[in-house]
């Protein structure tokens, strides 16, 4: 660390690696990128930083090779370069770790790993075993803890998301560019992706990090330049620069900052003692004993590794695990899930972790997603009224303020943040009475990331008890009344939101819990 | 005032959403208007090149052929909406066929007691397919393979290979040879079949439930959707339209036997494709269908016509059919 803080310290002496001169690149009559500048060097963490849609995926696939631009140049190490295909920026020596991922899920780590440069026999033979061990020793190297006979499409997504990693930095790669690889990673892996960064730029690799979480960008980064509109908003040293100042420059100073103080802060709001929901005693495969309330207007967080079984507790409320011992209670009666038509019909409602796969139907437009779950109230004896469902996706698409054309468009058109509104559309008419949110803003813009939460405290407001989970733990502390600790199917403990002073001290204590009790769940501390 | 404002202007601007819509399908040269374009340059080829293809006559003939390939495409697009696929149709309609006959010699010759068996055994063999494909997850591509060779067997066996003569006069009338409001019966039912369709897909709550369970499954079981319940409703659906196929077929031909239409389960899954329906799922429409079977009509049609030899006509069929979709394929 100290060997690279040095050498990127003074700018000048070291040298660039990317240098990317006033590109412009335009899409129809839209200007994607305007006179954009941005230089990374040799052994450096650079952060680059933008809401969606302020062209940090147009600058990606630049550099990669997908698009071609309009003007500008593009410099690797001193000489000129120019991408026609992503092997051209391949063979130049970049490499992008996409968001989705790009592994054949029915191979193991090491044949992906190695995929299309097996080691071979004659007549084209794969030597399996010298696969295998060239595999292990290229992660032994990087110290990244994953089992390269395992399938991919059975390890949990981080392990995934590890060994595109892994693989984007086998063969001779100077430049590293990694789109979000946090977004679904726990604090450990985040550690271990960290590590790995850190193994790859001491090579003398450069990497450009894009992300939305501006703390990562303290943790990892030497510099960081932020995008806004197609256009450079400020490149900054990260030592000398804070959070304040780098939230202007991504949401510009016309804007409210978003840090600034809430509508009220959530732990003096007088919250209703009735609990809307309350598991007792709750197990089933991968929960044991679980009991938890919601109030009445509270946002309850749930914070938790991968895997601790945050998700499975909105999912057995949800009725889509079954529940084996212990009860629910819905508003004080007891009530046994019977499927998700079920918990919807008792007001319960689930916006799900993975918004593409469980969320949305994407090539369908806004009102065919949004009058989902209560296709009923929109029909008569079974025969639809459409205009009443048209009616209601127009309310939903102004309510939540969705960025679209209207509410007949495809929502495979839209950004992240405006698709994540549209699955918060199917939910808001009738108030739920329970929300179950599962990592409400993966993906999302910061501006986008504030209007959910706008939503999310209307809804409270409105008399509706949130269950929310979240792997960012400053998410939580922002949003909560209270926040359980879940550990190995477990709550280690539920605190209250004046216990607790940051996302950071939110950090030692999930470390402590999980810590003291890997599997050994009756000797956590109750 | 805003309550008394507010549906007119939705009404009017998904309306206008729907105009635009539909104007840059045609800019695009998206389906379905190719689907259209290809069925009317089919037909003028044909006029061009045969005397006979241009009359009411023929194209009665052309209705009356592509009848029992439209009757279950109707069913056939449901079940590829929900990203399921039927191979057992054409088998259903034999068993089917044979039950209605049957039944029909055992129980009073009574037309109502075929029609009933007829119905009753495709809508059975359907069930089995949508429980089967959905309480034991096996894919519907291998279950319908499995009752295709089942149905068939079944047909073969119960009269040991040997047709079932029909004599009910009623029968015949109602299904095969009588004409309603100046139409065939055979192009009557599958008007009917059609409007059903129509309704059924583009106007009512099981519609929006068969495109949803097809374009995302888990997302429409996160929505509350019984995902099982409405892919067994469209096997069923299918096995239904599949066995009044088989009244038609066995009306007009006064008997039911156990080897017919062996292998049109392709030509109904080729019209339901070239009518625009993904085989992924979540995307088609029955007015697509319809032509999807007129086009197939009236090429078999078109080209006896003109005189093509039989092995010829499968050729040129099978690389027309691969052509249409690649040239109408998103």
């Amino acid at each position: 660390m100290e060997l690279s803080g040095s050498g990127t310290a003074e700018p000048g002496t070291s040298t660039s690696l990317l240098m990317v001169s006033a590109i412009n690149k335009r899409f129809g009559g839209v200007r994607a990128l305007r006179d954009v500048n941005l230089e990374v060097r040799a052994g450096e963490v650079h952060a680059l930083l933008g809401e969606n849609g302020a062209g940090k995926s147009t600058l990606i696939k630049i550099l990669s090779g997908v698009h071609a631009l309009d003007s500008g140049t593009i410099e690797i190490a001193g000489r000129p370069v120019e991408f026609d295909s992503p092997a051209k920026s391949r063979e130049a020596g970049i490499a992008v770790v996409y968001q989705d991922l790009s592994l054949v899920e029915s191979l193991s780590v090491a044949d992906n790993l190695l995929l299309g440069r097996e080691p071979r026999a004659r007549f084209g033979f794969v030597r399996q075993r010298a696969l295998m061990a060239r595999a292990e020793a290229f992660l032994n190297e990087l110290g990244i803890p994953l089992d390269t006979r395992a399938t991919v499409g059975s390890l949990p997504f981080a392990y995934r998301q590890m060994t595109e990693i892994a693989k984007a930095l086998m063969g001779e790669v100077r430049l590293l560019i990694l789109d979000e690889p946090t977004s679904s990673l726990t604090s450990d892996e985040v550690r271990i992706l960290f590590d790995a960064i850190g193994k790859a730029t001491r090579r003398g690799v450069g990497v450009i990090y894009v992300t939305h979480r501006l703390n990562e960008v303290f943790e990892i980064s030497q510099r960081v330049t932020v995008l806004r509109d197609g256009a450079n908003a400020g490149t900054f040293v990260t030592a000398e620069t804070d959070m304040k100042r780098l939230v202007n420059a991504i949401v510009g100073a016309d804007r409210s900052t978003p840090t600034g103080p809430r509508t009220e802060p959530a732990a003096k709001r007088e919250l209703d003692p009735l609990p809307v929901l309350s598991l007792s005693d709750v197990s089933n495969d991968r929960l044991r004993a679980v009991d938890l309330s919601v109030l009445k207007g509270e946002i309850h967080g749930l914070a938790g590794l991968i895997g601790s079984g945050r998700t499975e507790i909105l999912e057995t409320v949800f009725g889509l695990r079954p529940l084996e011992s212990g009860a629910i209670e819905i508003e004080g009666r007891r009530w046994l899930p019977g499927g998700p038509a079920d918990a919807i019909e008792q007001g319960i409602a689930l916006v799900p972790e993975d918004r593409h796969v469980q969320g949305l139907v994407l090539d369908h437009s806004i009102e065919r997603n949004v009058t989902l779950p209560r296709i009923s109230h929109f029909s008569r004896w079974g025969w639809m009224q459409q205009r009443a469902a048209a009616r209601r996706a127009e309310t939903a698409v102004a309510r939540l303020s969705v960025k679209a054309p209207g509410a007949f468009s495809l929502v495979r058109t839209l950004s992240g943040g405006n698709q994540q509104k549209v699955v918060f559309g199917k939910w808001n008419d009738p108030r739920p009475r329970v929300l179950l949110l599962d990592e409400p803003t993966v993906g999302v813009d910061v501006g986008a990331r504030e209007e959910i939460y706008a939503v999310i405290r209307n809804a409270v407001r409105d008399g509706s008890g949130v269950l929310v989970v979240s792997s960012d733990l400053v998410e939580l502390i922002e949003l909560c009344d209270r926040i359980s600790v879940i550990v190995n199917g477990h709550v280690a403990r539920t605190l209250s939101r004046g216990e607790i002073d940051d996302a950071e001290e939110l950090h030692h204590l999930l470390q402590i819990y999980q810590a003291s009790g890997p599997g050994h769940l009756q000797e956590l501390p109750a | 005032m805003t309550e008394l404002t507010a549906p007119n202007v939705v009404a009017s601007s998904t309306r206008s959403d729907r105009r635009r819509k539909i104007l840059q399908n045609l800019l695009r040269g998206e389906r379905p208007y190719m689907l259209y374009i290809a069925f009317v340059i089919l037909l003028v080829v044909f006029s061009l090149s045969s005397p006979w293809f241009l009359s009411v006559d023929n194209f009665l003939n052309i209705g009356r052929q592509t009848t029992l390939v439209s009757i279950i495409a109707v069913g056939m697009t449901f079940i590829i909406i929900a990203r399921q696929i039927d191979l057992s149709v054409a088998s259903t309609l034999a068993l089917s066929g044979m039950a209605a006959a049957l039944a029909m010699s055992q129980i009073n010759n009574s037309w109502i007691v075929g029609a009933v068996a007829g119905l009753g055994t495709g809508a059975l063999v359907g069930l089995l397919n949508g429980i089967l494909t959905t309480q034991l997850s096996i894919p519907s591509f291998l279950v319908t393979l499995g009752s295709l060779s089942m149905a068939r067997g079944l047909a073969m066996m119960v009269t040991n290979t040997k047709p079932v003569i029909i004599t009910n006069e009623t029968y015949f009338a109602i299904f095969g040879e009588g004409t309603f409001l100046g139409i065939p019966v055979p192009i009557a039912w599958t008007l009917a079949a059609m409007i059903i369709g129509i309704l059924l897909l583009h106007y009512n709550v099981f519609g929006r439930r068969i495109y949803a369970v097809g374009g995302n499954p888990t997302a429409a079981l996160y929505s509350g959707i019984n995902t099982k319940r409405i892919t067994t409703s469209a096997f069923v659906l299918t096995g239904t339209l599949a066995g009044l196929a088989a009244l038609v077929l066995s009306a007009r031909s006064h008997a039911a036997r156990p080897d017919v239409v062996q292998g049109m389960e392709l030509d109904v899954i080729a019209a339901v494709i070239l009518g625009g329906c993904s085989l992924f799922g979540g995307r088609g429409y029955i007015l697509g269908t319809l032509f999807g079977s007129l086009i197939i009509g009236t090429l078999n049609n078109g080209l006896v016509l003109l005189g093509v030899s039989s092995p010829m006509q499968l050729v040129i069929k099978g690389a027309i059919i691969v052509a249409a979709v690649a040239f109408t394929k998103r």
